[in-house]
């Protein structure tokens, strides 16, 4: 009977002992920065078994994106490849391309139309000229310079899609105008996150510069919380926090990648009607399924009216909140939904 | 003659026989539930060109430099740390403002550094952040 009695004890310990191994066995979470990735800080959040298992994830990740940002990349070109720089620098020349180029430009293509040339990736003449003054404006504070219109409109003549040339089937691509050129910055970072995000399991968590994408939830079940920045206040000030098991959340604002000119701030997101920094919003902050989608809808709802943005909102079934230069904020109807209490 | 043991009767082994269940167990659940951190431990982890280079406690002030193609000055202040001075293009590192929660991180691009802090998450606490 004694033996009984210790039998059952040991039974009892081992059971005890065989539950403290499932919770050991539990994925846990990791987290890997890279800041070379993009021209930003490329973040990633991922629940695994062990550190060998996330490392090597985290890795292949880093990888592919490198891969899309040397394609993407329109201002240096890298030895043995045909990117969007070499393609820049060349016009009237046609380039046989990587495959994810035609796939970029192809939603680059739809985006121009949907958005009625609020996102062009064709912009890039006008583009150029706002990147080389803010770049020099940065470097440089105290001589910081407006472009001149005159010179924008000019530029202004060489834009569209009706510039670019590219053959699907043959995969080539060529500028038919010798003063065009792409500027894809409003959607590669959002398109290349949403494609690497598509070979990843669930429970990860990628931000690549605020480009936010969800692959699914956390293994407990749980939905991420991204925090949406206060434009008015530095630090960990969240206007509010969203809970997004998948998907993608984006911003553009106005104080983004900005510079100084006689004490007035000008930003990166550059109007066609105006060729001026856009004025209508502070900033706009896009859930969309589609992180190449989220991108490029942020980047147009930013240069359009409520109302205009709404429609684009519908047709692609994605949710906004708009801040208004005096602070207000607007909603699309299903936004709120994702506000974490 | 001795009576045999039946089985039901109380005896003392049995007694430290439970006792050492229920210490085990209550052991076992006081383990599960202590998080594994500690509570509310923030440490603070410099990277420059992906390698720890220091490690920053929040409950202490303090202040460092870390050079690289730039110089950054880092403050640990009250609980909270920031990029409080920096030579770089821009310095959208001192902007970016004063951090205390686990998983937030704040970054100086052109020096290639970033202060991460490592600990417990919260749920409330964000997992990333749109700007």
């Amino acid at each position: 009977m004694r033996r009984k009695l210790t039998l059952a004890v040991l039974f009892l310990i081992m059971t005890l002992l065989l539950c403290t191994g499932c919770q050991a066995r539990e994925k846990k979470r990791y987290q890997a920065s890279y800041l070379t990735l993009f021209d930003t800080v490329t973040t990633i959040l991922g629940y695994e078994e062990d550190q060998d298992i996330f490392s090597a994830e985290a890795a292949r990740i880093h990888d592919q994106m490198e891969a899309y940002d040397h394609l993407y990349d329109i201002y240096h070109e890298y030895p043995d490849l045909v990117n969007l720089c070499t393609v820049n620098r060349h016009p009237g020349e046609t380039f046989t391309v990587d495959q994810r180029i035609i796939d970029l430009l192809k939603l680059a293509r739809e985006a121009d139309e949907f958005s009625g040339h609020r996102t062009n990736a064709m912009f890039g003449a006008v583009l150029r000229i706002w990147h080389e003054v803010r770049e020099e404006g940065i470097e440089d504070p105290e001589s910081a310079r407006l472009p001149e219109l005159s010179e924008l409109e000019a530029a202004a003549g060489h834009t569209g899609f009706e510039y670019l040339e590219m053959d699907e089937a043959a995969r080539t691509v060529r500028l038919t105008d010798p003063e065009a050129s792409l500027d894809v910055g409003a959607l590669a970072k959002g398109y290349a996150v949403q494609k690497v995000c598509e070979t990843l399991p669930e429970g990860y968590l990628l931000s690549v510069g605020g480009n936010v994408v969800a692959t699914g939830p956390k293994p407990d079940g749980s939905a991420w919380t991204v925090g949406v920045q206060d434009p008015d206040a530095a630090g960990e000030a969240y206007i509010h926090k969203l809970s997004i098991s998948r998907g993608s959340v984006v911003t553009s604002g106005d104080y983004q990648r900005r510079y100084t000119v006689d004490g007035v701030q000008y930003h990166h997101i550059i109007d066609p009607e105006t060729l001026f920094p856009g004025t209508k919003w502070r900033a706009v902050t896009v859930i969309a399924q589609d992180s190449g989608l989220a991108d490029a809808l942020s980047t147009s709802l930013f240069l359009m009216d409520q109302e205009e943005g709404q429609r684009l909102l519908d047709q692609t079934g994605s949710e906004a909140m708009w801040i208004g230069k005096d602070g207000t904020q607007a909603f699309s109807p299903g936004y709120k939904a994702y506000i974490k209490p | 003659m001795k009576k045999e043991h039946d089985g039901l009767t109380f005896q003392r082994g049995d007694a430290v026989a439970i006792a050492a269940v229920v210490t085990a167990a209550l052991v076992m659940i006081a383990l599960l539930l202590i998080p594994s951190g500690g509570n509310g431990r923030v440490i603070a982890r410099i990277y420059q060109d992906g390698e720890v280079i220091r490690e920053l406690r929040l409950e202490e002030n303090t202040e460092i430099t870390v050079e690289g193609a730039y110089r950054n000055t880092i403050s640990v202040r009250d609980g909270k740390i920031a990029f409080t001075h920096s030579d770089c293009p821009g310095e959208d590192c001192v902007h970016s403002g004063w951090i205390s929660a686990p998983g937030r991180s704040a970054v100086c691009l052109p020096n290639r550094v970033e202060i991460r802090l490592e600990g417990e998450a919260d749920t409330d606490d964000v997992d990333a952040v749109v700007q």
